[in-house]
């Protein structure tokens, strides 16, 4: 063996020295050690780059299909992994969010709900617990803003407002596309919802901290760090969860303790503390999700004995106490009167937000997949537990088949992920690794892998910014759509996080809402989203709808083959008759035009067919003269309720919700 | 897919009335086959109420006799003693109906109306967000259950559907829905349809036709079918007139949220597109502060309640009401002992409501003990002597004529307790 050993080393040295090397002489221009094998499937470079950005970025914005070209698909490939492009202009657009860049603690002391601030007043004695009862409704509220105002507290309603908002910005913006995409998967992956109120102040934290800085990096590190977050100790219980066989303490150390509990917090809420804790017990919630949900997946070849065994070794996980208002305020006071550094003697960890409370932890001994934990394994037993999850060959399986699901098709092949999760074990649950065994799969480029995906409603939104240059002064405008759409952002209420699955985000309310907000978006109807289309073609006005719908549906779907859409709705576009026909089988009872807002809208279609309205103009009286024959497309050019009807559908066409 | 093709098959019929085109060319293939033996035949339909916040069963349905809730209750417990201003409505000698909720009296004593006391999840969780979702997911010990108990049942029924089988009045998705069987949320029916703010009806028209025809070309199945669907249902609403909607047998509905919840399920009903399962939600129950007695918070909430249901359910009419049976629910019940602010905390079990012709109704159904601490749950709450599935899976059983409970409650093997007539 040692000789081998010798060799390895010698040719690791050699391997990293030549890398260290040549990024050494190359400097950014070193060419990635991978190759996508696009051309085998019959794709150029301009296809193959549009495939890369409609799956690995939330959609491709004017010229960046050539940006892709030049740089070179498998360099721009390596950029987005690496994810450290400068976000300038992002950053300045979240500099007004302030609540985005707030520790949890901040968090938990500057977003109070009604109860809590109503608890503080009532502590400080500026209001009577009594009168509160007797206090009509607006009283009540005008005291609380009063007092909030005073506090310098704040709504929470206006955390998760920056929150969403800068997802949105983010996602529009951000040149590390990747990493934002790959943030919104384990995000879902690791799913935790707003609708648990328990949790949701913590969710910022969760994506800034756990999730994005670990999204292209190693799924055991991502693992671990989701384990010990706040937002999904609260979210899936574990942070109540308390063990049986709890170390028993001396009689006198316990007495000390207890003493000192009194004198931190009083005797009745030490009574409550003690009564409290006699209904804690074990909670396997965590346990049973980590294996089903995060790692092994629920054919993964666990039992429920190995939930309930893994709930053993992770009692104890719980958050650290952040404020004297919030969830474990008797707890704060208690390790404080104590002294932290006592506890860490005992064996209490204290990590940022996480603590392992030892007195709750279950010092038995436990058997998890056939692995024993030895009794007293403490907080170490956990991690190794989590580290067994994530290096288990289901869990390179289950991740590797998630990931591919997202990026390559809804029914990825089984040769395809067999590969990636062979890279997932080789190098250690390296995500950019696994990344580009997938992208450099011949599966990724087949054909039927081409625009097989269909866009959640926060991609299509994103999407439809992007190719139209969209400034996105109001994001949550289009949110509001995203949630019309079936997608209300952050408030999955269930573990499994979205179904990433074309059928689910498509159904019969949900698809006249992606037409509808194509509609509105392109006719800048919806608020603080505002574009110039005519830039778009720089400022070349197309000379018919036809030609409109040639030369926008390249711009907004480039690469695509979009001679049927054209085909089909250019005779609609271009036929007045049609449109006679389309309004009369129209429904009667609808409400009748305003012919002075039809006209200050500039609505010619309209004009043109039914001929009610008193021509205002030259184009009209044109159009009118010419009634029931083909229009003057020439007449069209300054028309831009036209143009932006032909955006509006191109933006609502299945072709669009194609990814 | 099976079941998206089932609507062209039967809901779809209803498209030879509209007259837009003629006979649809999959309705004459479909007829060929020989599939079709009626073109529409009436389905069941089961209406969920979710009341989220956990009501206060003791308070809408009291059991009055009972001296331990009289002692834990000092300024929240009414009597049904004809001498008091506005007494509980007696039942049957023992519980006693909120007086805010005399609409649903009639229902009770016509034996249409069933109500279940003690009921609740076996799970003892007070937090509002687990026992809704352990309710809704059907699954009280396991919150990694993707789908919901409604959609599975959606999934059982056995028959093809239309879109408009399962239909959620509520702005998006609840959990019950989550899963693999079409389902939508629509809060305003209103919505459905192409929508060109300040655009006139005719260019409306033309983007809609535009639309029409491009998902009638794509390449894609699944958007291919779906837009069909969409444009098939857009013309059905549109045909049916939504906006000026008539209800019948001077049915008022309240104009609250779940007024118009439920005046909407009717017009959906009324329209026979297909409708099976139906939610709506009621807010408010989370009473911690003055819940109040027979005025208040709560008799606001119950008169709501029972005038929204009892609104429905005249307006379904004779010929209707054998076809629809609606359900209450909500995550948990709150404290026997009132708190320190006029209102109760989070407890354990509460009761629930069952209207329909096929309902045992004119019984207060479970098995309540009395309210001396030992029978608490805790020493302090409603013990729950009826699993929620018991009853959720009795009506759907009986109601829907779906019967394979594995599936509907997996991890449940109780019994039914005869809430729903055999």
């Amino acid at each position: 063996m040692k000789p081998i050993l010798k060799f390895i080393a010698c040719f690791c040295t050699i391997s990293i020295a030549m890398v260290v090397m040549s990024s050494f002489f190359e400097g950014s221009s070193a060419k990635p050690r991978f190759s996508f094998p696009y051309k085998k499937a019959g794709l150029n470079d301009r296809q193959a780059a549009a495939h890369l950005l409609s799956r690995f970025t939330y959609g491709a914005t004017p010229g960046q299909v050539d940006e892709v070209v030049n740089i070179g698909l498998e360099k721009w490939f390596q950029q987005q992994l690496d994810a450290n492009i400068a976000d300038d202009s992002l950053n300045l657009l979240l500099a007004d969010y302030d609540a985005i860049n707030m520790t949890n603690t901040e968090v938990a002391k500057t977003f109070l709900n009604n109860g809590q601030v109503f608890r503080m007043a009532i502590k400080e004695g500026k209001v009577d617990k009594d009168s509160v009862n007797k206090a009509d409704k607006k009283e009540y509220r005008e005291f609380v803003q009063a007092y909030m105002k005073e506090k310098g507290l704040r709504p929470q309603q206006e955390l998760y407002r920056q929150f969403i908002n800068q997802k949105i910005l983010r996602a529009a913006n951000t040149n590390n596309q990747l990493q934002e995409v790959l943030t919104d998967f384990w995000f879902n992956h690791f799913n935790v919802s707003i609708t648990k109120n328990d949790c949701a102040e913590y969710i910022p934290a969760y994506e800034r901290d756990v999730i994005r800085p670990n999204a292209n990096g190693n799924f055991e590190t991502l693992l671990l760090a989701t384990a010990k977050s706040p937002a999904m100790l609260m979210y899936l219980d574990n942070f109540t969860s308390a063990g049986e066989n709890t170390k028993e303490m001396m009689p006198q150390q316990r007495k000390k303790i207890e003493q000192k509990m009194t004198e931190a917090l009083g005797d009745s809420a030490v009574k409550k503390i003690k009564a409290n804790k006699k209904n804690q017990g074990l909670n396997e919630n965590y346990a049973r999700e980590v294996m089903e949900l995060h790692t092994l997946g629920v054919d993964g070849g666990y039992t429920q004995q190995d939930v309930t065994q893994a709930a053993r070794v992770l009692t104890g996980w719980t958050l650290y106490p952040f404020t004297e208002y919030g969830i474990g305020s008797a707890m704060k006071k208690v390790i404080e009167k104590i002294g932290e550094d006592k506890l860490v003697q005992r064996g209490f960890v204290h990590e940022g937000d996480f603590m392992f409370a030892i007195n709750r932890h279950d010092n038995g001994e436990k058997v998890v997949l056939g692995k024993k934990f030895p009794a007293d394994g403490g907080y170490e037993e956990g991690v190794d537990l989590l580290k067994m999850l994530a290096q288990h060959p289901s869990t390179a399986k289950f991740i590797s088949k998630k990931l591919a699901v997202r990026f390559v098709n809804d029914n990825p092949s089984p040769v395809l992920i067999d590969k990636m999760a062979k890279t997932f074990t080789d190098k250690k649950g390296d995500i950019k690794e696994v990344m580009i065994t997938m992208a450099t799969a011949p599966e990724f480029w087949n054909k039927d892998a081409l625009r097989e995906k269909t866009k959640s409603p926060f991609e299509l939104a994103i999407s439809s910014v992007r190719s139209l240059n969209a400034t996105v002064r109001q994001p949550q405008q289009l949110n509001n759509w995203i949630t019309k759409m079936g997608q209300k952002l952050y408030y999955y209420q269930a573990p499994t996080g979205y179904p990433d699955r074309g059928q689910y985000w498509i159904n019969t309310g949900s698809l006249l809402n992606r037409m509808n907000f194509g509609l509105a978006l392109a006719s800048q109807k919806i608020p603080g989203i505002t574009f110039n289309l005519a830039a778009l073609n720089s400022n070349h006005e197309p000379e018919s709808a036809e030609a409109a719908l040639t030369v926008y549906g390249k711009l907004l779907m480039p690469e695509r083959n979009l001679d049927e859409t054209v085909k089909r709705l250019t005779p609609l576009l271009n036929d007045p008759n049609l449109i006679k026909k389309v309004n009369d089988a129209a429904d009667k009872s609808a409400p009748p035009v305003e012919a002075t807002a039809a006209m200050q809208s500039g609505d010619m279609m309209m004009e043109a067919t039914d001929g009610k309205d008193q021509p205002k103009d030259k184009f009209r009286k044109k159009a009118n003269g010419k009634n029931n024959s083909t229009m003057d497309m020439q007449s069209y050019a300054g028309n831009t309720t036209m143009l932006s009807q032909v955006v509006g559908i191109i933006i609502g066409s299945p072709e669009y919700q194609r990814k | 897919m099976s079941s998206r093709r089932g609507f062209l098959k039967s809901g779809g019929l209803a498209l030879f009335g509209i007259g837009i085109g003629g006979i649809p060319t999959f309705l004459k293939a479909a007829a060929a086959t020989g599939k079709i033996i009626r073109p529409y035949k009436k389905k069941k339909i089961m209406v969920c109420i979710f009341q989220r916040g956990a009501m206060d069963g003791l308070m809408a349905v009291t059991p009055f006799t009972d001296e331990h809730l009289k002692a834990a209750r000092p300024t929240l417990f009414m009597d049904a003693a004809k001498s008091g201003s506005n007494p509980l409505i007696d039942l049957d000698g023992r519980f006693g109906l909120h007086p805010a909720m005399k609409s649903f009296e009639p229902l009770f004593r016509e034996n249409k109306l069933g109500i279940v006391h003690g009921i609740g999840s076996p799970n003892s969780t007070r937090s509002h967000f687990d026992a809704q979702d352990y309710m809704e997911s059907g699954t009280p010990f396991n919150k990694g259950t993707g789908s919901g108990w409604l959609n599975r049942a959606v999934g059982l029924m056995g028959h093809d559907a239309t879109p408009f089988r399962a239909v959620s009045l509520t702005s998006s998705m609840p959990r019950s829905f989550y899963g693999d069987n079409p389902a939508i949320a629509i809060s305003n029916l209103q919505d459905f349809g192409i929508q060109m703010k300040g655009g006139s009806a005719s260019s409306t028209s033309m983007v809609s036709k535009s639309f029409e025809d491009l998902y009638d070309q794509t390449s894609n199945g699944l958007l291919k079918e779906t837009g069909k669907e969409s444009f098939d249902a857009v013309k059905m609403l549109k045909k049916s007139n939504v906006n000026n909607y008539k209800p019948e047998n001077n049915a008022a509905y309240p104009t609250t949220a779940l007024g118009n919840s439920l005046k909407q399920i009717a017009q959906l009903i009324k329209m026979d597109i297909g409708l099976e399962v139906a939610f709506a939600e009621s807010g408010g129950w989370d009473t911690h502060f003055n819940q109040g007695t027979d005025q208040g918070i709560f008799a606001r909430n119950v008169t709501d309640l029972s005038n929204c249901i009892t609104a429905f359910w005249t307006d379904m009419g004779t010929t209707l009401q054998d076809d629809v049976t609606v359900m209450t629910m909500t995550e948990f019940g709150r404290t026997v002992k009132q708190n320190g602010t006029g209102g109760t905390d989070h407890g354990r079990a509460s009761c629930n409501f069952i209207l329909g012709n096929d309902v045992n109704g004119g019984k207060v159904h479970g098995n309540m003990k009395p309210l001396a601490i030992e029978n608490l749950e805790d020493r302090r709450d409603l013990a729950v002597t009826t699993d929620f599935r018991s009853v959720f899976s009795e009506v759907a059983d009986m109601h829907l004529k779906i019967n394979n409970d594995s599936v509907l409650f997996p991890d449940w093997k109780g019994e039914k307790i005869g809430v729903m007539r055999s």
